[in-house]
């Protein structure tokens, strides 16, 4: 029984930002909660498989974040796959920057080393049983 | 989402290892590399914004301050690719407890048992218990 809370989001993620988008005094049904977890999961496989799909006919066998663009957009997502366009680029942006700044092992010219307030705002209530803090796939800093 | 410009940093809300584990739930997919699991985990959170904010739209709009499933159903039907590839995956209206009974299955069930007509050729049995007065008891024959 445990095992199928696995296959899905964890609630306490999907609440979480529900609360952030709906106004405070509003409340969420726990069938509507559950039911949300859900749908979310069902988006991933559904993108998921789209994009495979488009993969396997071009004889890939690497899923790669072009093929989650052109998932979104083939499956009528254009709001997100706008949104989702310019992550990628800020992602392989922070890529290139990471693998740059790797390069320059003798450099000392690394000026700024503010630190961000962003860190705190994201931090997650560790107060929910079946909740997992996010691990960050990407956390860096552009020096602009 | 933290998108400004002095400091860039995205950090999808949503574990990638939970992400990757249901992606790969799919036996057709084989690697996915990080770029696109950070897109899923992405696009997955504007999706639900959209999704719960929708949905509590229609909820103000029945001027109710608890989002039921009910507005969850709603919302899905209003946006076409969502409703797609979602509204066959949402529990039916009689399975959910705040069923308000308008589909055929609810109405059978709600019914007593009473009111439903026994099929030919039966008798209820509750017949058996009536006392004499407008009809008479069945009789037994014990001799």
């Amino acid at each position: 029984m445990a095992d199928e809370q696995y296959r899905l989001l964890p609630i306490a993620n999907v609440v979480r930002i529900m609360k952030h988008i709906l106004p405070p005094s509003a409340k969420i049904s726990k069938e509507a909660k559950q039911t949300m977890q859900e749908c979310v999961t069902e988006f991933i496989s559904f993108v998921t498989s789209e994009a495979s799909d488009k993969c396997h006919k071009e004889n890939r066998k690497t899923l790669n974040g072009d093929d989650i663009c052109w998932a979104l957009t083939a499956l009528g997502f254009d709001n997100y796959a706008e949104a989702t366009v310019r992550y990628l680029h800020k992602y392989r942006e922070a890529e290139r920057e990471k693998a740059s700044s790797q390069n320059k092992a003798t450099s000392s010219q690394d000026k700024d080393d503010e630190e961000s307030s962003e860190d705190n705002s994201r931090q997650p209530a560790h107060q929910q049983t079946d909740y997992e803090a996010p691990s960050p796939v990407l956390e860096f800093r552009v020096h602009i | 989402m933290a998108d400004d410009e002095a400091v860039n940093l995205i950090r999808p809300e949503f574990p990638t290892g939970r992400v990757k584990k249901i992606m790969k739930l799919d036996k057709d997919i084989n690697k996915v590399n990080s770029e696109a699991l950070f897109l899923v985990s992405c696009s997955t959170d504007l999706f639900l914004r959209f999704l719960a904010e929708r949905s509590a739209e229609v909820a103000t709009e029945k001027k109710k301050k608890t989002v039921k499933l009910d507005h969850l159903r709603t919302a899905v039907k209003r946006h076409r690719p969502t409703s797609d590839f979602l509204l066959d995956s949402l529990p039916m209206p009689a399975e959910s407890t705040q069923a308000v009974g308008r589909s055929v299955t609810d109405r059978d069930r709600s019914r007593p048992v009473a009111d439903k007509p026994a099929p030919t050729g039966t008798r209820r049995i509750d017949q058996f218990f009536c006392k004499p007065g407008n009809e008479s008891p069945i009789k037994i024959n014990d001799t």
